[in-house]
């Protein structure tokens, strides 16, 4: 059943097919989340109630929408939301939170999987340059869709893009050892 | 994403992938919000439960008589003596004599329009649409129809087709998808 079936049941009161749509976003949204927020637990509360908060606002959805774009852009107004809230309390991570991160696991750096190491490069960018890779390249949405969900323009959206490649790519160049 | 991925952007996309790598397993989580939902869409529920006498009719025939007596009374209309509301939706074979005024209802709180469709109506999704009850989100519209087994569904903006979430629904399947069914009984006072 495509989105578009789903969201019309759900639109008129069929939990189970807003529940399907939650099965089906729940871990897209995790990923946006977590990339976002860099805390799993944050990650978990803002994509439960972006959920809910979406499920409340169907009777406004547009069916002309893309429900997945709609959805998205809920959650990343509900990431900026949340991050703005816990700003005083964050601690900063730094280049040594992935020596960190392997001290807790109680393994060496070396041991660390790709995605750990790829992941703590990637939240090293600043907010917005790492929004806007995580939607480009994890998420592969059009920069027309990145633009719906971000509320920023096409230019500016290519532009964080490309400011996010430069900074990443001597670390993933060190990562990959290209 | 669209964009080809050429040699300059071979990190960023290895690096994409490394990040959806194994997807997490969410289940606990999607199931425990999946759990919240329904309970959130079962509290609203609730509060339409009165305002559809499908429900009641549907699970106990033996109130046929009085729901749709009263059915018909708060719509202002008499029982088989016609009406510009209440239209007899029954085949010609049979006289009307024995219809029964029935009440369907609906909660749809984002639809433009509702309609009813059955076996009664040739599931003509334009031939009886539904009014908005309360002004807002439910839906509502009284028909005759005779004794007998009927199967139906509410079509939502003339595209989206639903069962009743209040009514049993039928074994049989059209096309994948299920209907529900009304049983209306012989009044046994005639």
């Amino acid at each position: 059943m495509t989105d578009e079936d789903l969201v019309g049941r759900a639109v008129v009161g069929d939990s189970d097919a807003y529940a399907t749509l939650v099965e089906r976003y729940y871990g897209s949204c995790a990923r946006i989340a977590r990339r976002m927020l860099r805390d799993d637990a944050d990650a978990q509360d803002v994509v439960q109630s972006t959920f809910l908060r979406a499920q409340r606002a169907l009777a406004q959805f547009d069916r002309g929408r893309v429900f997945r774009v709609w959805l998205f852009a809920i959650l990343v107004n509900q990431c900026r939301t949340a991050s703005t809230s816990r700003r005083r309390r964050e601690r900063r991570f730094s280049d040594d939170d992935m020596a960190l991160r392997s001290a807790a696991d109680g393994r060496p750096a070396g041991a660390i999987d790709e995605s750990h190491v790829v992941a703590a490069a990637v939240d090293s960018l600043e907010p917005l340059l790492r929004e806007a890779f995580v939607l480009k390249y994890v998420e592969e949405l059009e920069y027309s869709e990145m633009a719906v969900i971000t509320g920023a323009g096409v230019s500016a959206l290519k532009m964080r893009v490309k400011r996010a490649c430069e900074a990443l790519r001597p670390k993933l160049e060190a990562i990959y050892h290209e | 994403m669209s964009d080809s991925a050429d040699d300059s952007e071979r990190p960023f996309v290895r690096a994409a992938a490394a990040l959806r790598g194994a997807p997490a397993d969410h289940s606990a989580e999607i199931f425990a919000l999946q759990q919240r939902i329904r309970a959130e869409s079962q509290t609203h529920a609730l509060g339409v439960v009165e305002l559809s006498t499908r429900r009641p009719l549907a699970r106990h025939p033996w109130w046929l008589g009085i729901a749709a007596a009263v059915v018909a009374f708060a719509i202002g209309i008499g029982v088989g003596r016609g009406s510009d509301r209440t239209a007899r939706a029954g085949n010609s074979a049979a006289n009307g004599q024995n219809d029964r005024a029935i009440a369907f209802a609906f909660v749809a709180p984002g639809a433009h329009n509702v309609s009813l469709v059955g076996d009664f109506n040739g599931w003509d999704a334009h031939a009886t649409p539904l009014e908005r009850a309360d002004g807002r989100t439910t839906w509502s519209v009284a028909v005759r129809l005779p004794p007998g087994r009927h199967v139906y569904a509410f079509v939502i903006d003339g595209v989206t087709w639903m069962a009743d979430p209040q009514g049993p629904l039928a074994p049989e399947q059209w096309f994948g998808q299920r209907n529900s069914v009304i049983v209306i009984p012989e009044d046994r006072r005639s």
